[in-house]
């Protein structure tokens, strides 16, 4: 145990942060043309992308052919802590970059990696996911969306929800059913989809909160025809790449949360005062253990999450990392509870700001966090995961 | 940073808990309840392993280990349940002569200490609160030492340490003074859990000679006894933790192995969850009680937050794994015969004791500014 990494890790720190300071796009650049959904490459995106790309610093961890260094995990736990300390992003397009590169670098033939894997690394081409759809949410096996080969080519029809950044994307890392005659898990495959294809409509689902931009679409496919060399890898193997291409980089994804906890959690504590300065002792009371509350939650997290890590490092199992999803997802919605119940009635006011980076209220705020419990596995399911798989507990 | 034990440190984990297993089994706590042990024979054994000087210098006879295997050593007794004077003596008597310097009573004792041949403790609370701010214990100069009037509570084996440093306040701030046990009057509480031993002291004029002052009132004896309640602090946080892992595990084995209406208990989503949430309450409780013994081992300017943030957070844990533990084991969990409410009750001692959680959380609130100090 110690509080800090060894020097050859701070050596990577403060080499990475050299080259950050140079490259970086500035806070005003940003700003000045935010990214307007998670598929969206404004053109600074795409100059940052291009140079990290360049320098090996977009995927530290993979070799230089890919972008990368080779960098161990606790350099790449470094350079994601200070991107994220700089408050850079360090790509507009995180499905893109988290889990479709990946995956069409790991299953994809070298056409597929040159059109859609490297254009996305390098910022040239944004990807958005097809996995939910209306009958098929948590339980994703449930998919129905049909890709019948005929010929050589894919008819497909269906329709996916929740499609985060389709309506900017370039293409679909589309999952679909190939076989409908298998076993649920067994019949699902990958295929890639251009955005332009006939067929192919968008229909975005403007969110409660931020509604001006909405992140989250239907998308519909209607005999939508691909050419056949648009599978990716073989035919029923879309149920590993769902699992394989979701741990890419699974020792990492807490951090994201883990760090966004705790700049909330600042910013909690720096407000708290003023929001305190004309309640009753009484009422200052409650508030102050609720935002004691929530910012122990962030330290919690923050030490789980780091707990998780150094045994991920060493390369042992981290039931942790199974647990920091449910935990910073429901933290970060009590930290923004917390805040905004210390509002009070001035709560109710409505940010200022349109755009999709605004500074959310905490009454907003609370209700974009609803965004973290319910995706990506619902903190029920998160909870029906720890007890089975880590705990053992038999299935209902 | 690296928050995982290091492989040194699992193998002393690994070796503290065999022994424990072997020598602490539930059949003794049991016993300690009720009324037929005091643990005396677990203690020599202890003694043996060097483990009231785990945290005391090589030097001083002790293993030259720091806080984070002392709170290790804390954590696998309050896994078993196990009675003795290691909590008061290692964690609480041991980290304050520490503080003391290189005085030679404070060398001297911890070199007893280390070689098991001295039990001791901390009188520091006064009707139960353990704030330095709270403490009315006077010290008075008299001749060429000091003369201790007051009242102290909650003193772990206040009844029976062979030595007990009282936290006292002079004219120019607290201090502290080390008493020989058996010139105090002690009475001994009658707890739910009698594995851990409490006593109010009554001091009606105790003179204290200047050789026996550890140290002298004024801001570095305020500052010695705060250092060293951070080390008790997160050392029974742990303690806690220990307690609540057990109830978990021995929770989550009676779901698997409870049939009712023809299936295990345990896949029932309702207690599913609920399993999930007190694995989730013990890992996170963990993960804060290491993050503070480590700013303690390294000497962290967090380290008086940390503390507050894990006993907080050992607080909150027990009270989650206690009522949850009970009612998921029925009403076997509500018997005697079983050994379940060994584990309760020593979960239950290990919050209220040194501030509960919600002490902790106003510690916390003076130290980050939401309330005045």
């Amino acid at each position: 145990m110690r509080l800090s990494f060894d020097a050859a890790v701070e050596d990577f720190r403060r080499e990475f942060l050299a080259w950050l300071a140079e490259h970086r796009p500035s806070a005003a650049e940003m700003a000045a043309d935010p990214a307007r959904s998670s598929a969206h490459l404004p053109d600074w995106s795409r100059r940052w992308a291009r140079q990290l790309f360049d320098a090996g610093w977009l995927v530290p961890g993979w070799p230089p052919e890919r972008g990368g260094r080779n960098a161990g995990p606790v350099e790449q736990l470094v350079y994601l802590e200070e991107l994220m300390r700089a408050g850079v992003p360090r790509t507009t397009n995180p499905q893109g970059l988290g889990i479709i590169a990946p995956s069409i670098l790991d299953y994809g033939n070298a056409d597929q990696v040159r059109d859609y894997a490297l254009p996305i690394l390098r910022g040239e081409k944004a990807g958005c996911l097809g996995m939910s759809e209306p009958g098929a949410g948590s339980d994703l096996a449930a998919l129905a969306t049909r890709a019948e080969l005929r010929g050589d080519r894919f008819v497909i029809d269906g329709q996916k929800v929740w499609t985060s950044g389709a309506n900017y994307a370039d293409f679909c890392f589309l999952f679909c059913r190939t076989d409908p005659a298998a076993p649920k898990h067994r019949g699902i495959s990958v295929v890639l989809v251009e955005m332009d294809r006939p067929g192919v409509q968008v229909k975005p689902l403007p969110e409660i909160v931020g509604r001006h931009d909405p992140d989250l679409n239907e998308v519909f496919f209607t005999g939508v025809e691909v050419p056949a060399s648009q599978l990716v890898g073989q035919l029923g193997n879309g149920w590993a790449m769902a699992n394989g291409s979701l741990a890419h980089e699974r020792g990492m994804v807490w951090l994201d949360g883990v760090m966004g906890l705790q700049a909330n959690a600042g910013r909690l504590i720096a407000d708290a005062p003023h929001w305190l300065e004309n309640l009753g002792a009484t009422e200052r009371a409650v508030h102050v253990d609720a935002v004691v509350r929530a910012y122990a939650d962030a330290q919690a997290a923050r030490c789980l999450g780091y707990r998780g890590f150094a045994k991920f490092a060493r390369g042992g199992s981290a039931p942790e990392q199974a647990l920091m999803k449910l935990m910073s997802s429901e933290a970060r919605q009590g930290l923004a509870l917390a805040g905004a119940e210390l509002q009070g009635a001035r709560g109710l006011d409505a940010s200022p700001q349109l755009g999709p980076f605004p500074g959310w209220t905490p009454l907003e705020q609370y209700f974009v966090t609803f965004g973290g419990t319910i995706s990506a596995g619902s903190s029920e399911i998160q909870r029906n995961i720890i007890a089975e798989k880590v705990l053992g507990l038999p299935r209902g | 940073m690296d928050l995982e034990l290091s492989e040194e440190q699992s193998e002393l984990r690994d070796g503290v808990r065999r022994v424990l297993e072997e020598q602490c089994p539930p059949a003794l706590p049991r016993a300690v309840h009720e009324g037929d042990e005091t643990g005396a024979a677990l203690w020599r054994q202890m003694v043996a392993l060097a483990w009231p000087g785990v945290a005391i210098a090589e030097a001083q006879g002790g293993l030259g280990l720091g806080a984070v295997e002392l709170c290790l050593v804390a954590e696998e007794l309050g896994r078993e349940v196990a009675p003795g004077p290691f909590l008061a003596t290692a964690t609480q008597l041991a980290p304050l002569l520490q503080e003391a310097g290189s005085s030679a009573l404070a060398s001297e004792r911890l070199g007893r200490i280390a070689a098991g041949a001295l039990t001791g403790t901390v009188a520091l609370a006064e009707q139960d609160r353990w704030e330095l701010g709270r403490i009315a214990c006077e010290a008075r100069r008299e001749g060429g030492g000091f003369r201790l009037t007051g009242h102290k509570t909650g003193v772990f084996d206040g009844a029976t340490a062979d030595e007990i440093a009282v936290v006292a306040r002079g004219d120019e701030g607290l201090g502290v003074f080390l008493v020989p046990g058996d010139e105090l009057k002690a009475k001994p509480r009658r707890l739910l859990d009698p594995t851990l031993a409490l006593a109010d002291l009554t001091l009606d004029g105790v003179d204290v000679p200047a050789e026996r002052v550890v140290i002298a009132p004024g801001p570095a004896a305020e500052r010695a006894v705060s250092r060293a309640l951070e080390v008790a602090t997160v050392a029974l946080a742990l303690a806690t933790v220990g307690a609540c892992r057990r109830i978990f595990e021995q929770t989550l084995e009676y779901a698997k192995v409870r049939r009712q209406y023809e299936r295990p208990i345990g896949s029932f989503q309702a207690l599913k969850h609920r399993l999930a949430d007190m694995y989730l309450a013990v890992e996170r409780a963990t993960a804060l009680g290491y993050f503070a013994a480590l700013t303690l081992a390294e000497d962290d300017p967090r380290r008086a937050e940390a503390a507050s943030l894990a006993k907080a957070e050992a607080g909150d844990c027990q009270r989650l794994l206690v009522g949850e533990g009970l009612q998921l084991h029925g009403g076997i969990g509500f018997t005697w015969e079983h050994d379940l409410h060994l584990w309760l009750m020593r979960a239950k001692a290990g919050d209220a004791l040194l501030g509960g959680a919600t002490e902790h959380r106003a510690r916390l609130a003076r130290q980050l500014g939401l309330v005045a100090a």
